[in-house]
Formats: C-alpha cells, structure tokens, sequence
C-alpha cells in the first residue's frame, strides 16, 4: 500500500479508536443489563460444556502425544510439523461500515504486528472474514458478506467439511446471499452424507484458510446449478455486527 | 480568516468518525445492514444548497476518498464519485440560498436516494451485486432516506446559521 493510503488509514484509525471502543463499553453495559436475567441459565450451559471440555481435554492430551510420536517416527518435515500449529491474536475492532454490498470493518493491528492480507479473522462464534488490507497499524477485514464469484477481489473460497464428517464431506464456500443472510457451500459431490443441522468448519484444504474454523449450520442442501453438485445453504455462526475484540489467526509463513 | 470553513471541514471528520464508531452501537441490530448512515452527505447536501455547489463537490471528493481508503472495500474511488456527482448535481439544480425547510427535507430525501443510486449504479455496472434496484430500494435505501432526514430536522439550524455565517465572513472579505 502506498505511503499516503498508509498515513490516512493510519491517523484515522487512532482517532476512530478513541471513539468506538467507550462506545462500545456504554453500549455493553445496557446490553448486559439486558442479559441479567438469563445468565443463570447460561451458567447451567457453560458448567455442562466445561465437563464435557474437560473429559475431553484428557483424550485430547493423549492422543496428541501419541500423534507427535508417530510424526516423529515418520520423519515429518519442519513445515509439516508446523503446519497446523497457529497463533491467535486478539485485535480491537477500530471502525466498521455496514453497507449489504460493500461491509468491513477495521482492527487495530498491522503490518507492524506481523498481519499480513488473507489471514483469517474469527470471533468467539466462528469465521468473520479474512483481512483484505494492510496497513502499517491497522487492516482492513472484508467480512464473509462481501463473498461472491463474480467479483474478482473476493476472498478466496473455503474448502469446508463437516464436523464429525470430517473425512467424507467436502463443499467450497464461494457466496453469500444479502437477500436471505446465508452462506452457499457449493460443489458437493454425489452421495455426500451432509444433511441440515450439520456444523461446518473449514477443512484447512489448500492451505490459506486454517483448518478447523467454525462457519455455520447447514440449513438445507439442495441440487446445485448444474443439477451434478449439490449445494448446502448455511446460516453463519458469527453474526456480522457489533464486534469488540476479534482474533487474527495468524498461520506459518510459506513459500506458495 | 477561514476559521469557519476549517470548522466546517473539522466538523465532517467528526462526523465521518462517529458514521464508522459511534452509530453502529445506536442503530438496533435488525436495521445495521438496512440503515447505511452517511452523515457526511448529509452535511454536503446543506453545503450544496445553502453554499455553493463546487464546495460540495470538492468535499463530497475527498471525504468520499477518505471513507474508500479507510474502509477499503471492493472498488476505490466509488464513494468518492457517488458523493461528489451527487452533491454537485443536486446543487446544480437546488442551489437556493433561502431555502426553507420543507424544501430543504425534499432535497435530502432525494439527494440520499440519488447518492445511494449511483452506488447501486456503480456496483451494477461492474457486476458487483447481484440483487434488482427494487429489493436495493426497499432494503436498504428507503430506510436510509428516512434516517437521513432525521440526522437533517436535528442538524438544520445549527448547520444553517453556520453557512449564513461563513457567507457572511466570504463576503467581508471581498468588501476589504
């Protein structure tokens, strides 16, 4: 990016953030009001999901060691052990713009901090968009919204499956519909066991998405364009409004 | 001398920053995607009628360039045209420096639907959305509309005796 482009997103950016952040805090605070009531509720939820994470964290502990093991003895390459081993960064959302074609918003972290264009940015709930501009102290993220096929700055696809399905169900998240507000999973093959209330994630299948990124819920799969494929229609988890923290995930550099 | 105008430049980037910061915490969640706010347009419709319309132009320009490099979505320079061609047309054709109100609400309820057309228009062209300018309309534009000519009924008198005052300081200046 050009030196003034670099000057003018950067100022703007420090000045922005001294507004949206104590916005966001009051904003917050009669949010949580709000939410009082039903905090018990979600407690109950959380207590059953830190159960179960922690039955889990065991397993997940051995078989780890075990697959270290095995890569050991198989001689992986350096790339290849660290292939999947990602950082997360939290970035502070600095400005955001919500035009149905044309919707991204700016975080607090740049070049200087080593983010670089097509990183993945996630929220608590899943996928968010991918960084699209990188300026020396801030970027620019071009949310899930702005995916279509016809626009030939779009974020690349996602290579996406299913969870539990991991090893059988494929799909290319290539578009989203501003009418309904879903995401469109084409290029299904025949015979693909995905079926609605499935939760997608991205299956880390050519390398520039990582893998394991929650994008959504199957709503329904219908026949796709050319009656061959077919295509998933899926609700996004993350819902695209109101951030105040998001994370960078930043990936291994590799030559391409 | 041109403390007003650099007030009045001064004031847009305020406004510019609270349309990006501020506003999406005040707008409920299920009119975001439908509420587009443009307070800086709003601002250069007033500019373009009370003013002058090449100060609207030139400012409708770089403001519009501000919000593409800061946001930087799919083209560059489309908010810039769209604001600048609009503000101008619209003082080509409004330019009346006694408007009253009632014209004065007109003018931004045409001159939001005209700006929001012309990125329609813009995005069409280059075969970037998808959607009929019927659903565009109901959508997104209609809603914007009427939220502009809110922001305008709370603006008016300030925004009004300030362009009285930066017409009176240009016209001092040129009886010196």
């Amino acid at each position: 990016m050009s030196w003034p482009e670099n000057f003018l997103r950067d100022t703007t950016g420090f000045v922005q953030k001294m507004f949206y952040k104590p916005a966001g805090y009051v904003a917050g605070l009669f949010e949580d009001i709000g939410n009082l009531k039903d905090l018990s509720k979600e407690n109950e939820q959380l207590k059953i999901l830190a159960a179960q994470y922690a039955r889990d964290k065991a397993q997940y502990n051995f078989i780890q060691v075990e697959n270290e093991q095995l890569k050991e003895q198989l001689k992986f390459t350096k790339a290849q052990e660290e292939l999947y081993k990602y950082q997360y960064h939290i970035a502070q959302v600095v400005s955001q713009t919500t035009e149905p074609s044309n919707s991204t918003i700016v975080i607090d972290l740049g070049a200087k901090d080593g983010v670089r264009p097509n990183m993945s940015v996630i929220s608590v709930d899943g996928l968010v968009g991918v960084i699209s501009q990188v300026s020396n102290f801030t970027s620019t993220v071009k949310l899930m919204t702005m995916m279509d096929t016809n626009d030939p700055n779009s974020q690349p696809p996602i290579a996406a499956t299913a969870i539990n399905k991991e090893g059988k169900t494929f799909g290319m998240i290539e578009s989203y519909d501003p009418k309904t507000n879903k995401l469109l999973m084409n290029k299904i093959p025949p015979g693909d066991p995905i079926a609605p209330k499935d939760v997608i994630v991205s299956s880390g299948i050519g390398g520039l998405y990582p893998r394991g990124l929650t994008i959504g819920t199957v709503e329904s799969v219908e026949v796709g364009e050319f009656g061959l494929t077919s295509t998933a229609v899926i609700k996004p988890s993350a819902e695209f409004q109101d951030w105040k923290q998001l994370i960078v995930v930043f990936t291994e550099e590799r030559a391409e | 001398m041109n403390m007003r105008r650099s007030v009045l430049v001064l004031l847009l980037f305020l406004l510019f920053i609270l349309e990006g910061t501020i506003l999406p915490w005040l707008i409920p969640d299920v009119w975001q995607m439908r509420i587009i706010p443009n307070l800086v347009f709003v601002v250069l419709l007033f500019v373009a009628v009370y003013h002058h319309r090449h100060t609207a132009l030139i400012l409708g320009l770089t403001f519009g360039l501000l919000h593409d490099v800061v946001f930087y979505g799919r083209i560059l320079g489309a908010h810039s045209f769209a604001m600048g061609l609009s503000a101008y047309l619209i003082g080509l054709l409004f330019q009346i420096p006694r408007a009253p109100l009632p014209l004065m609400m007109t003018v931004i309820l045409l001159g939001s639907l005209l700006e929001d057309s012309v990125l329609f228009g813009i995005y069409s062209v280059f075969n970037l959305n998808q959607e009929p300018y019927s659903w565009a309309i109901l959508n997104h534009m209609l809603p914007t509309m009427l939220f502009h000519f809110a922001i305008a009924l709370i603006l008016y008198i300030p925004l009004r005796r300030q362009l009285e005052l930066i017409k009176k300081e240009k016209s001092t200046e040129e009886a010196a």
